[in-house]
């Protein structure tokens, strides 16, 4: 019998060995690096990436431009472990989605020209990059640690930061939004990026049907008084009742989510962009008029005879608000499977992801939030983004609306986006949502 | 050796010297050159885009149609002819951008003949400030003038948001359709083109003979009859070719309806091309398919401009109508007033604009309290600071908008030099060998890609310059390369023309005198007609300086000033973009100077022929 197991045990052994053996031939080097690299302090990646890159140009590719801002602060780093190094940095912004098709092409090279990336919109990333194998995701073990969670524990993205888009309304005017189905009451035609332009967009509407959220969304239903406002939502619920059930959404609440969406998407006035939409909100014509914009669009505005940040009331911040406040995205860090230097790429990553300096660039702002709960502390302690709109005495509030909550009171507040789940409704939802009558087409 | 051998060798010695002689022809070298160059760089973008509209790409919709993650399918042409969504998708886009690109076509036609008609063919006063005026909206970017329109009648009440210039001061609230839709795309692209039209049939009329017209004068035939029954027939022929450049042109334009919330087939490229990405290329072929069918009713109108032989473009016998001695004034002054809006008005505005505190923050207007106003988006420099730029440092001291200048001054020039040289290499090619198939093959081939819209341009060269072989994404040579080949026809029509009105005599004259092909070019051919042939080359600088729709599929924020003011104007900081504008407004007018100075060619001249 002994004999038996002790052979059984062998054999399992081997096998075992065997299939990791297999398993690692059939990662590609840069994801070799990458669980090298998982294990290693912020140090240790620096000195490989000095070995690796200096003298060279590294790439990176990015929605966001201040991926360009980073890069010097994050070379000045390297130059601390050693004063003789100097790298070319190289960041590109492609526009209208085209980064996908970059990073695409880019990926069908034997060394890409990419070594980095910095991402947004989960859906896409998913079955664009990740299912593909263009894009590895990289956990810096000190993001892990701030995490209380491993490399091989945590099974999201790596996320650098999550922004928020919120409900604005302009406050000059008698009129109030208390609850989330104001905003497609009738007449309404809220200020948004269309969803066609701004795919987050789409996705933060994918992911009122996920159950939990299509809850919350009958209960802001609940919420409301009777009255011809609720009967014509439940009227526009009812009449959706077969299409929940075709889209197989989860649970009894998904009319309600796509009562939502029908009435958001027939009704929202879609602008370029959320510069836009801010620079119109704050301004006094902009009487009872709301959007929904980038939370951190706020703090460039500059007071005026007819411009000010007091124009404006967050919606969520109001007592007795029902419902959700906007909708949470996040920028992602890739190293591309061709990386050309992805030593370098996850040093990088491990540098603006797991110290302030490095989320500097970003971190001025309010409504961007580090996914690293150590940086975002560091971060609010130097920024003082909760008390922003305070005057210096730290009493006398200035701009309510500067006063940034923070995240973990946020988070209750969003519909945050979950990429996997945004990837296996696109192609249900999305063309059922791209059926819809756009306000102005 | 036999005597059939004999024959045979010096059959093919003959044939043989007849290949060297034929080569010996610098004119026939460059056809086919020029043939196989134009013909790759037209037909291979073409073919990359056609695979595209049945590649299956991840992630999209396509894969879920055609139940696999690659391979090829024509799914996506059933869907979009025939699915849920093909008057979304197709119908709807389809028929905005026939209309918009048939009456801005009209528009410019009318504004910008009626124009150059009044400019060169009567006594009208102020011509000279008239003439380089009216080509200011030509010179701005497109969609500045879309920009202009919004910040101009937009209101809370119509179109939601705050206020515009008009209802903010005044409280006039313009009504929906006039602010956004198919009316001011019609108006702005109209203006836009109308000087393009203006220099187009500006030339014609300029070149044209007027003995017809003093005959019919000598007979006391009245005006109206002579311009209805002579000049007009007369210029027909060319207007229409007019008609289908500007048609061609506006048909592609991406900016003008994205910012004024219309749905056409550039636009509707854009919003597919993540998840329909199959779906998004097919409405690119469709707007080449487009193109090919103005290139025929092109072709047809060339045809039928060949009966009339009294267009002989060198006559110099132009006779001025006399518009009276009020007329002639108070017209004058009506053009002065119509261009203050369309050139002065927007350059005022933008200029304005960079000292706004927040982008439409019209307050000075109201309170006349200059705290209203700021220079900060112009002097702004401290990198540590916020100062309401949303993390931008003024225009004088920002690296990515100076940068973005260098792009697109390199690319300019490098596209002018090429489009200029190539076209005008063609243009005398093929006036050597007018009768000759293959040279109207070569002179047409090389026109295709000017009547392609230009997103559609952009597209087919990003497919075919943008993978795996040819990694190009972002870099000038790319937008060089697409440049180039959109611009050639700029320079090989004017350059045709005006070879066309040399007589080959000369040159025959200086190869008896042994004189060799670069010499006889550069010595005789071109100083003869250099401001036509300059032209050639002014046209494209100009063009290219301010061009978007062919240059945003291909580059990214930064890389070029159209890109980065697009980038600008659609984060809302519209002091940026309009400072920019300014920026260019200034670099056009002083090259356009300083090349009238040295050369004679101005752009407001025409080009040439």
């Amino acid at each position: 019998m002994k004999k038996v197991l002790a052979t059984l045990l062998v054999v399992v052994l081997v096998v075992t060995a065997i299939a990791m053996i297999a398993c690692d031939q059939k990662k590609s080097e840069v994801q070799k690096i990458i669980e090298q690299a998982q294990s290693m302090t912020m140090e240790e990646l620096g000195r490989k990436a000095i070995e690796e890159s200096n003298g060279k140009t590294f790439s990176g590719i990015g929605n966001s431009s201040r991926g360009k801002t980073a890069g010097p602060a994050f070379v000045k780093y390297l130059q601390t472990l050693d004063s003789t190094y100097n790298v070319t940095f190289d960041w590109q912004q492609p526009k209208n989605n085209t980064i996908f098709e970059a990073l695409e092409t880019d990926s069908k090279k034997p060394a890409g020209e990419f070594a980095v990336t910095l991402i947004q919109d989960g859906n896409q990333i998913e079955s664009k990059m990740v299912q593909t194998g263009i894009l590895d995701r990289f956990i810096p073990k000190a993001w892990a640690d701030a995490n209380k969670t491993t490399a091989s524990e945590y099974k999201g993205y790596l996320a650098l930061q999550t922004l928020n888009k919120v409900f604005m309304f302009n406050n000059t005017g008698s009129k109030t939004f208390t609850n989330v189905w104001d905003f497609v009451a009738e007449g309404e035609h809220g200020l948004f990026m269309d969803v066609d332009s701004e795919v987050v967009g789409k996705n933060f509407l994918y992911m009122l049907t996920q159950k939990d959220y299509a809850d919350d969304l009958k209960a802001a239903y609940d919420a409301m008084p009777a009255g011809a406002a609720k009967t014509r939502i439940q009227t526009t619920a009812d009449a959706l009742t077969n299409d929940a059930k075709t889209l197989k959404l989860q649970g009894e609440n998904g009319k309600y989510a796509l009562a939502w969406i029908k009435l958001w998407v027939e009704s929202y006035n879609k602008e370029t962009d959320d510069g836009p939409i801010c620079n119109q909100l704050v301004s006094s014509s902009a009487t009872d008029k709301f959007g929904l914009l980038v939370y951190s669009k706020l703090r460039s505005v500059e007071e005026s005879g007819s411009v000010s940040k007091n124009n404006i009331t967050v919606a969520a911040y109001q007592d007795g608000y029902t419902g959700f406040g906007g909708y949470g995205y996040c920028h992602y860090m890739f190293v591309t499977d061709n990386s050309p230097l992805p030593w370098t790429a996850c040093a990088f990553i491990a540098y603006i992801t797991c110290t302030q300096d490095g989320f500097e660039a970003w971190g001025k702002d309010i409504g961007g939030y580090s996914s690293n709960p150590e940086v975002a502390k560091a971060n609010d302690e130097k920024h003082h983004h909760s008390t922003g709109g305070m005057d210096t005495d730290g009493t006398t509030v200035l701009f309510a609306a500067l006063n940034d909550k923070g995240y973990d009171w946020w988070e209750q507040k969003l519909i945050i986006e979950d990429p996997e789940y945004c990837a296996s409704v696109a192609f249900t939802v999305g063309p059922w949502i791209d059926k819809l009558t756009k306000y102005n087409k | 050796m036999t005597y059939q051998n004999l024959a045979k060798a010096s059959a093919s010695k003959i044939r043989l010297n007849k290949i060297k002689t034929f080569f010996m022809q610098p004119h026939n070298v460059i056809l086919i050159v020029m043939g196989v160059l134009c013909t790759m760089t037209t037909v291979f973008p073409m073919i990359a885009i056609l695979e595209d509209t049945i590649k299956i790409h991840p992630g999209t919709i396509e894969t879920w149609w055609a139940e696999k993650g690659s391979g090829y399918t024509f799914a996506s042409y059933k869907h979009l002819f025939f699915g849920d969504l093909a008057v979304t998708n197709l119908w709807r886009p389809l028929l905005n951008t026939l209309v918009v690109a048939a009456c801005s076509c009209l528009a410019a036609i009318l504004f910008g003949g009626v124009f150059a008609f009044l400019v060169t063919r009567t006594n009208l006063k102020f011509k000279k400030y008239l003439s380089a005026i009216f080509i200011f909206p030509y010179i701005m970017p497109q969609w500045t003038l879309a920009m202009v329109w919004k910040n101009l009648f937009n209101s809370n009440a119509v179109t939601g948001g705050s206020d515009g210039l008009l209802a903010s001061l005044f409280g006039i609230k313009m009504p929906l359709w006039w602010c956004q839709g198919i009316f001011p795309c019609i108006i702005v692209l109209g203006l836009h083109y109308s000087a393009f039209a203006y220099i187009l049939i500006g030339g014609i009329f300029r070149n044209m003979d007027s003995n017809l017209e003093e005959a019919a004068t000598i007979l006391d035939t009245p005006k109206y009859k002579t311009m209805f029954r002579i000049t007009l027939p007369m210029v027909k022929p060319a207007i229409l070719s007019t008609v289908l450049l500007v048609f061609g042109s506006s048909m592609g334009s991406y900016p003008v309806p994205h910012y004024l919330n219309l749905t056409t087939l550039s636009t509707k490229y854009i919003g597919l091309k993540s998840a329909y990405t199959a779906q998004s290329s097919i409405l690119a072929v469709i707007m080449m398919v487009l193109g090919v069918v103005i290139l025929i009713l092109n072709q047809r109108s060339l045809k039928s401009r060949k009966n009339y032989t009294t267009v002989t473009g060198k006559s110099g016998q132009i006779s001025k109508i006399n518009l009276g001695k009020v007329g002639k004034y108070v017209i004058g002054v009506l053009l002065i007033i119509f261009t203050f809006f369309t050139s002065i008005y927007p350059i005022i505005s933008f200029a304005f604009e960079t000292f706004l505190p927040n982008p439409g923050d019209y307050s000075f207007l109201k309170t006349w309290n200059f705290k209203d106003l700021t220079t900060k988006w112009w002097i702004y420099n401290d990198p540590t600071g916020e100062a309401g730029l949303y993390g931008q440092m003024g225009i004088l001291f920002n690296k990515t908008i100076w940068q973005a200048y260098g792009g697109t001054m390199l690319v300019s020039l490098i596209c002018a030099l090429c489009s200029g040289t190539l076209g005008t290499l063609i243009g005398y090619a093929v006036s050597k060998k007018r009768r000759d198939r293959y040279a109207n093959y070569v002179n047409n081939v090389a026109f295709i890609p000017y009547l392609m819209p230009s997103i559609a341009v952009g597209i087919a060269f990003f497919k075919l310059l943008c993978n795996q072989y040819f990694s190009l994404y972002n870099t000038y040579t790319l937008l060089i390369i697409a440049g180039t080949v959109k611009y050639i026809p700029f320079a090989s029509r004017s350059s045709l023309n005006s070879m066309l009105q040399i007589s080959g005599e000369i040159e025959e004259s200086a190869i008896i005198q042994d004189i060799p092909w670069f010499k006889r070019m550069f010595c005789i051919i071109i100083p003869i007609q250099k401001s036509s042939i300059l032209s050639g080359f002014l046209l494209p600088f100009i063009t290219c300086i301010r061009e978007l729709s062919l240059f945003m599929m291909l580059s990214g924020i930064g890389t070029i000033f159209a890109t980065t003011m697009d980038y600008f104007d659609e984060m809302g900081l519209a002091a940026f973009s309009s400072g920019m504008n300014l920026i260019l407004i200034i670099t056009v007018l002083v090259c356009n100077a300083v090349i009238n100075k040295l050369t004679g060619a101005s752009l407001d001249e025409g080009i040439g022929g």
